[in-house]
């Protein structure tokens, strides 16, 4: 057993180095599901961070109360508890973003990192620890699917919602085109917007992160072996 | 039927399904798995990259404890 | 006459057209979790159907002559989640009990059910329903579901042994394969006129 982590390290170590989605791979149904807009993602993720935040603290107040047997219903309870009040929250008081995420709201029940880090982290750590960790993966979670959102939005409509509309791909006029139907042209690709596109930018994403950590893995290895080469040769001499 | 009414049939509800689920979930834990399907056994399980399966632990555990031996023997020799 | 021809229609539509993972993203941590192997990938297909089937069926009159009457809606999702715990506890008890080769199957699947998405969205769906649609999205979901894991399942073995870049190794190019296998499956939208029917 590796000694305790330090708090700075339990919330910024989801944040990065193990973010649920892009490292982790937990939490892929919503994180493919709302992020068709950059304003349902955020408020996806900051739902999400409450359930988690709330969860990790009462579970880990808890856990020393709940016998080992019946835990996963116990948390199961706890987290379904919070899900509901989150519902009945943002159905009162953010209706449109309720009714943007739809069932997914419901489904933070059943999502794999928040019933993961209840039975991994906050059924063993203190309270602080849990309620940092639980704020941590909340804000991993929230700034990567924000990220997923940003370009499927940006890509299938060629604009960016969050308060206002900004524009990225403007309409254009295309010349030959023009007298056929009219004279704005929209280069944004709804692909990116459909249910395929969630599956393409999420595995590209994927790609990407493993290629950077080929990359970093690669270049420890020969710092390493540098190393190893000097100290020999000093050795010698 | 008053508030109190309402409160109470809610918190009965939620009451008898745990209660429920507490119990099928003992009784499904407490039976013992067929011969030759104990945890993390079995070809079902060795393609299977399920993290939050609760076999997906042992069979983690059993990966170690075998690198751990191929090194003790490495160094054995 | 009409009604069965309505039903049938529902059952493709929910299976293919607004598939349960492709379309409808409910159930890819599975989904790309057991997609490596044929027989896992249609033991986990099998336990979803199983469960999706009984929890639609005892979730509906539920929520319909219990939770509206009582005006408790809003306890929609703790109560549909323990009731899905419940049975999918149930069930694997008495297949522990009853049947060494269906725990064979299916039976080491079944704990992973509770946190499918799929059965649980599917119940939560069907509350805005009648019970007969309610039961072609339940039976149209689990079918879909099995044939894009089996399909999967089947991609995925050629996947193997082919050069890929080292980065895409893994999960990267099974959520580009799903990515792809959503386009096929868009182009089957014109199978069914579910206009028509009145089945959007």
């Amino acid at each position: 057993m590796d000694q305790k982590p330090s708090k700075l390290r339990v919330f910024l170590d989801p944040l990065f180095k193990a973010n649920p989605l892009f490292v982790m791979v937990l939490g892929t149904c919503p994180a493919l599901a709302v992020t068709t807009s950059f304003e349902s993602a955020i408020g996806m993720g900051i739902l999400f961070t409450f359930v988690i935040f709330f969860s990790n603290l009462i579970i880990s107040l808890l856990r020393k109360i709940i016998p080992d047997e019946i835990r996963t219903p116990c948390y199961i309870v706890v987290i379904a508890t919070f899900v509901t009040v989150v519902k009945l929250l943002s159905s009162t008081f953010l209706p449109e973003l309720y009714s943007s995420l739809g069932v997914f709201v419901s489904l933070l029940v059943v999502n794999c990192i928040v019933l993961g880090r209840a039975e991994a982290f906050a059924s063993q750590n203190t309270v602080v620890d849990s309620m940092l960790d639980g704020l941590g993966n909340g804000v991993g979670y929230t700034w990567a699917i924000a990220a997923i959102a940003l370009v499927r939005e940006v890509l299938g409509a060629g604009t960016l919602t969050f308060g206002k509309v900004f524009t990225f791909i403007p309409k254009v006029t295309l010349p030959i085109l023009s007298g056929y139907t009219g004279s704005d042209f929209s280069l944004a690709m709804p692909l990116f917007k459909s249910s395929a596109g969630g599956f393409l930018v999420l595995g590209f994403a994927l790609a990407i992160i493993a290629a950077i950590n080929n990359y970093k893995d690669k270049k420890a290895k020969e710092k390493a072996r540098a190393e190893r080469a000097a100290a020999a040769k000093g050795g010698n001499n | 039927m008053g508030t109190v009414g309402y409160v109470v049939i809610a918190i009965a509800i939620i009451v008898v399904l745990v209660a429920l689920f507490t119990i099928s979930f003992v009784a499904y834990v407490k039976t013992p798995a067929p011969a030759g399907c104990e945890a993390g056994k079995g070809p079902n399980c060795e393609n299977c990259e399920v993290v939050s399966c609760r076999f997906y632990a042992s069979a983690e555990e059993r990966e170690r404890k075998k690198r751990q031996e191929a090194n003790s023997g490495e160094k054995g020799n | 006459m009409q009604y069965i021809v309505s039903f049938i229609l529902a059952i493709v539509s929910y299976m293919v057209i607004d598939n349960v993972i492709l379309s409808r993203y409910f159930g890819i941590c599975s989904f790309i979790g057991v997609g490596n192997k044929i027989k896992s990938a249609l033991g986990m297909g099998l336990a979803v159907t199983a469960v999706t089937l009984i929890a639609a069926l005892v979730c509906w009159p539920l929520y319909n002559f219990i939770l509206v009457p009582a005006n408790m809606e809003y306890m929609e999702t703790i109560v549909f989640i323990l009731v899905i715990a419940s049975l999918v506890q149930m069930v694997g008890f008495f297949i522990k009990k009853k049947s060494i080769s269906l725990y064979k199957t299916l039976g080491i699947y079944l704990p992973l059910i509770t946190t499918n998405c799929a059965v649980l969205g599917v119940v939560e769906n069907n509350m805005a329903y009648d019970f007969g649609r309610s039961m072609a999205n339940a039976l149209g979901t689990s079918l879909g579901f099995i044939l894009v894991i089996f399909l999967f399942a089947c991609i995925r073995i050629r996947l193997e042994g082919s050069n890929l870049p080292k980065a895409f190794k893994g999960v990267p190019i099974a959520l580009i394969v799903a990515g792809l296998m959503a386009i096929v499956f868009m182009g089957l939208g014109g199978i069914v006129d579910l206009g028509s029917w009145g089945l959007i």
